[in-house]
């Protein structure tokens, strides 16, 4: 008898952890500055990291604003943002037909805006000093749709050549690690490095040349990428610019000769658009939510100069140049006007 | 200790006597063997605890109370934990509440009651089965029935990604431990017990309430938290079920039932997406993250075995 009633006390107990827990949640923020409500956030890993950091310094001056932001993906994120699942869309690369067919059919609105600029940095390990540079026609032959089976860097040398590459790569074991094809990166590599326009010359079909290699190491974590490139001496690799800075000690990076002569990513190159791997990142702003005064507010403070030309740098992105953050602005303003 | 010693010295005299000089060599290699293991598994733990700590040590040396009390942030120096130890905690708070009721009310129904059909023991074949199931299993439950079917309920303005998604998800992957733990411990009270107690003319409710449960206690109650434990740690159903990954804020002013079906993080989900993150900083954080995770689940653990101490009986 005595026992159990001890028991029921320990239970309550658990219960009283949990709902301490509850209030404890409860008790940030305060006060009643600025806007309160909700914003929903999603998309792509990319784009995540700049949308957090503006939400975060967003929630400083408006800590009623409940925001969230995840990053499983840019179509995941659009998947969700179609089905008005979500405020906002992050996304690596602009909105796909199907996609806006999808928000077509749910009647989702929306608005694009272009926030920041980042690069593919293609790289190997610190150790190798072979290779520094490699044109369209060398990617094609190390990491496109032709190249299963390719297991030594000499091994491409004569795909390379037979595609207008410059070849002449060292005779040592070739091993790639690089994103897999559900990430943004993956798109934008194969998009940006030609390999699709070759191979689609080259009589593949369109699936078929939109596409790496099929036998080489993927991982959806860059961390996991970077490590491959510290192990072997030969290894080759590819993954968002900014992480391959914050990760310059560990690595590599090729410079990329996109026709006009070898050029290595960096702020400068990828601003400039003079780097050929370099791409815009975007968000997609659903009509009816911008109508939500937190939701303006939030991207009004998005695109602001003190977000795209402070905070996007800090979370390792290349700002956009001066004129196209007036096109994004100008956009956001004939959004706002319309609605 | 003080009752195996005096059984090995009898052990060895006879021994001795049996065998005379002879040395028992499968004997002593079985023992090393068994010692060996016993190493191999205490290095592997501290080879773990030990690079977590050496990574972790630049934050826990120089933030260690801002660590656990500041929330997620985009910046390494300034991020936190506390949002995920919250979300953890309510999280685990919602399995205890849940879960644990139902699945010790299960097993004593299961051990107590139900009589040894086809069709019960088809059941325990069942639970026995489901709590080997793998947790991301759980988790696909989780997105189809609580974030997507009852959405309604679980979470109406966040699209179903909610505590409570996310509690009764770990509440189901839990559920089957409990309830094959508690049979375990109430099979283990001895039958003579429960004969003293009918033969005095108790009925089977007092039997269960004043006899069978009580002795029980300690193991139930031993493994009720660590099925606990198993749900704080758990990473993979929380990131099908919607989990925050990346920044998460958490205003003041909102109703408990509101907190319930807003969104959340945990412990484990921060510790995946941190891990996932460029730079020396994150991997201390991520590094930092795991000892706090394992300093809370060895204060559960703690707690385990203070409760089966004082509940322990002898007989």
């Amino acid at each position: 008898m005595r026992t159990v009633s001890r028991r029921g006390s320990a239970i309550a107990g658990l219960a009283a952890v949990s709902i301490a827990a509850a209030a404890c949640a409860g008790s940030g923020g305060g006060g009643d500055e600025g806007q309160a409500g909700s914003i929903t956030i999603s998309g792509s890993s990319t784009v995540e990291p700049i949308s957090s950091f503006v939400a975060e310094i967003f929630n400083e001056t408006n800590p009623n604003v409940q925001i969230s932001v995840d990053g499983p993906g840019t179509g995941d994120g659009f998947q969700l943002f179609c089905n008005g699942e979500i405020d906002i869309s992050d996304a690596s690369r602009p909105i796909a037909d199907e996609e806006i067919k999808a928000c077509e059919k749910n009647g989702v609105e929306y608005t694009e805006l272009e926030v920041a600029l980042d690069g593919v940095t293609v790289m190997t390990s610190p150790g190798n000093s072979a290779v520094t540079c490699l044109d369209d026609g060398d990617i094609y032959a190390l990491f496109g749709p032709e190249s299963d089976g390719i297991d030594t860097w000499a091994g491409a040398t004569s795909l390379a050549m037979e595609v207008g590459g410059n070849g002449g790569f060292p005779d040592a074991p070739l091993e790639i690690t690089a994103p897999g094809e559900e990430s943004g990166t993956y798109d934008t590599f194969i998009e940006l490095s030609g390999i699709e326009d070759i191979g689609v010359d080259r009589g593949l079909s369109e699936d078929a040349a939109a596409a790496l290699r099929k036998d080489y190491q993927a991982s959806p974590n860059d961390n996991v990428i970077i490590t491959a490139m510290e192990g072997s001496p030969s290894a080759l690799g590819f993954v968002g610019f900014a992480f391959a800075e914050e990760a310059a000690d560990s690595i590599r990076e090729i410079q990329i000769d996109g026709g006009s002569g070898c050029v290595g990513p960096s702020a400068e190159t990828i601003a400039d658009g003079s780097y050929p791997l370099s791409r815009p990142l975007y968000i997609y702003v659903n009509s009816k939510a911008a109508a939500r005064p937190e939701i303006a507010a939030y991207v009004d403070y998005y695109t602001s100069d003190e977000a795209l030309k402070t905070l996007v740098p800090q979370v390792g992105y290349v700002a956009l140049p001066a004129d196209r953050v007036e096109a994004t602005r100008s956009a956001w303003a004939s959004a706002t006007a319309t609605s | 200790m003080s009752a195996i010693a005096p059984t090995r010295h009898v052990q060895t005299t006879v021994e001795l006597a049996l065998r005379g000089r002879r040395r028992d060599v499968a004997g002593r290699v079985f023992q090393g063997g068994l010692l060996l293991s016993l190493l191999l598994s205490l290095a592997i733990l501290i080879v773990l605890l030990g690079t977590s700590l050496s990574d972790a040590w630049p934050v826990l040396s120089s933030r260690a109370g801002a660590f656990v009390t500041s929330n997620v942030s985009r910046l390494d120096v300034r991020a936190g934990v506390r949002q995920g130890i919250v979300g953890s905690m309510i999280l685990i708070g919602f399995v205890a509440i849940v879960a644990m009721p139902l699945g010790i009310a299960a097993a004593i129904y299961l051990q107590e009651y139900a009589r040894d059909t086809r069709i019960n023991r088809l059941l325990t074949t069942n639970i026995r089965n489901l709590a080997g199931v793998p947790s991301i299993v759980y988790g696909i439950l989780g997105l189809v029935v609580f974030v997507q079917a009852l959405r309604a309920v679980t979470g109406p303005n966040v699209f179903g990604r909610s505590y409570v998604s996310g509690g009764l998800t770990l509440s189901a992957l839990v559920l089957p431990i409990v309830i094959l733990i508690t049979m375990e411990a109430l099979r283990a009270v001895p039958r003579s017990i429960r004969e003293a107690a009918y033969g005095v003319g108790a009925t089977q409710w007092e039997v269960v309430r004043h006899h069978v449960l009580p002795y029980a206690a300690p193991g139930i109650f031993t493994g009720a938290i660590l099925s606990l434990a198993r749900a704080f740690g758990e990473t993979a159903p929380l990131l099908l079920v919607g989990a925050v990954t990346g920044y998460l804020s958490t205003p003041g002013g909102r109703t408990p039932l509101e907190i319930l079906q807003g969104q959340y993080t945990s412990l484990p989900t921060q510790i995946f997406s941190w891990s996932r993150l460029a730079g020396d900083g994150w991997k201390a954080n991520t590094a930092a993250a795991i000892i706090v995770l394992l300093v809370i689940i060895l204060v559960v653990n703690l707690a385990a075995i203070l409760l089966r101490n004082r509940y322990d009986r002898r007989w």
